[in-house]
């Protein structure tokens, strides 16, 4: 067993392919993991010898910031990228750029596996580290499939003008957080002939789960049915729970190992429930939805109604109030002047007891993300210039 | 600033309330985020802003915004500016 580091494959793709052609597992691992060889020394040395052979790990760090060695079947894998090609009507597709971090789970199986089963040409960017890149690659794509996440909408936004579009891409996929729904009319700018899809997965199903095109709802939280080969429940509290049949077979972090059997319904970590057709309504992680002075607080609830009065970004972050209570902290970005706060906190008054009231309301100029393009909650919490526009006085 | 435009932005950015709809009169029956966390945020608010701590028994017996200005009057904090 090996690790493999991003950056050799950003300098040689083949390097991937002989890993994934060669028996030997390995661990493809981002440059700027932050974890400390100890770590993963003494992480990988736990991995039994029936892993040894044949399979593929990747990092997640989860909602919960915890690092996780995700174990995958190779077979699995592979099996998963054909079905994705099925169900995400990809024939017509002849490429994938690649704006996410390869090592990330979605874009390694949803595009480098995807590309390499079916034959498609990848096209590997260092995002927006380079936003000319990613401009030059976009403008000259053909009949294309790109996997973004929500928040580099405003990546966009920040580094291309309103006039500019890229009509040959073909096929454009959300995953990581919740679907831009109220960004569509951005989105579709931008991406003016793409067939735009929600899809949802964890890491710990390696990673898909459901789709759903966007058409097909109006509804953000709405993420789609389950593809062939993965069935879904909600257990008695309200956990989304799933068996797949490309699910992860192992999981390690600095609890131990978790080797689900095939028979094992595995959480994703999410709440939601079946509804109407046969979709999946998504109710918010299980670490955003908690309970305030006795009262149930929904944080993805409170961001649509957010979205209602407010088109730019805003993402809650966790703190406690000087009583000890859980609370959250509300943060939009980019600017934010008066009438805006005060439309905000009208609606809070209208629709909401205070428990539901954030703590404060605060803005900053760029929400910070990590590299895989997601909110960096840690970075925001601690940020030192966050202007302060309401609080409560808790 | 006086005194009683100090506490008319404190309670409107407490309880929510819309400078259109603000007045001195208004009791707590009609507004309907002077619930009990709201008593809290409303009885810090006044510490801050008048330095006046207030008991927690005093601050939940508040029936109205005036009455408010008569505790903080009997304090020797003057709104008659």
């Amino acid at each position: 067993m090996y690790i493999l580091y991003e950056n050799e494959v950003k300098r040689s793709i083949e390097k991937l392919d002989q890993a994934w052609e060669s028996l030997e597992t390995f661990l493809f691992l981002s440059d700027r993991s932050g974890l400390t060889q100890e770590w993963l020394n003494h992480t990988l040395a736990q991995i039994p010898m029936e892993f040894k052979e044949n399979h593929f790990i990747l990092l997640t760090s989860g909602s919960t910031g915890r690092p996780k060695l995700v174990v995958g079947l190779r077979d699995r894998a592979e099996k998963l990228a054909s079905t994705l090609h099925s169900v995400q009507e990809s024939e017509p597709v002849r490429e994938t750029i690649v704006l996410l971090p390869l090592t990330y789970c979605y874009a390694f199986v949803n595009q480098w596996l995807w590309a390499r089963v079916n034959g498609r040409k990848l096209i590997l960017t260092d995002g927006f580290g380079k936003p000319d890149n990613v401009y030059s690659a976009l403008k000259n794509a053909q009949d294309c499939m790109v996997c973004a996440v929500g928040p580099l909408i405003t990546l966009f936004q920040n580094h291309f003008s309103d006039d500019v579009s890229f009509p040959g891409v073909k096929r454009l996929h959300f995953a990581g957080g919740m679907f831009p729904q109220t960004r569509m009319n951005i989105v579709r700018k931008y991406f003016p002939n793409a067939r735009i899809y929600n899809n949802y997965g964890c890491a710990e199903a390696m990673p898909r789960l459901t789709v759903r095109n966007a058409e097909e709802s109006i509804e953000a939280a709405n993420i789609g049915k389950p593809i062939p080969g993965v069935q879904m429940k909600s257990s008695e509290n309200g956990e989304i729970l799933f068996r797949s049949d490309y699910q992860a077979v192992a999981l390690y972090d600095d609890r131990g190992l978790f080797a689900p059997g095939d028979e094992d319904w595995v959480p994703t970590g999410d709440f939601g429930e079946l509804i109407e057709g046969g979709y999946w309504r998504i109710k918010g992680r299980t670490n955003e939805v908690f309970k305030r002075y006795g009262e149930k607080i929904s944080l993805p609830q409170l961001l649509e109604s957010v979205s209602e009065v407010w088109t730019g970004q805003a993402v809650f972050y966790r703190e406690r109030d000087p009583s000890g209570e859980e609370g959250h902290v509300l943060v939009l970005a980019p600017e934010v002047n008066r009438e805006q706060v005060n439309a905000l906190l009208q609606m809070f008054r209208k629709l909401y007891p205070r428990t539901h009231w954030p703590l404060r309301l605060e803005s900053v100029v760029t929400i910070p993300l990590l590299h895989n393009g997601k909110t960096d909650y840690g970075t925001l919490a601690i940020m030192q210039d966050k202007i302060m526009h309401w609080r409560q006085r808790l | 600033m006086t005194n009683r435009e100090k506490l008319k932005d404190l309670l409107m950015d407490v309880f929510l309330i819309e400078p259109s709809e603000f007045r001195f009169d208004m009791m707590r029956d009609e507004i309907e985020s002077w619930d009990s966390l709201g008593v809290v945020s409303m009885a810090l608010g006044i510490q801050e802003t008048f330095g006046y701590h207030m008991k927690p028994e005093e601050a939940v017996a508040i029936k109205g915004f005036q009455q408010i200005i008569e505790i903080l009057e009997s304090k020797g904090i003057k709104f008659d500016e």
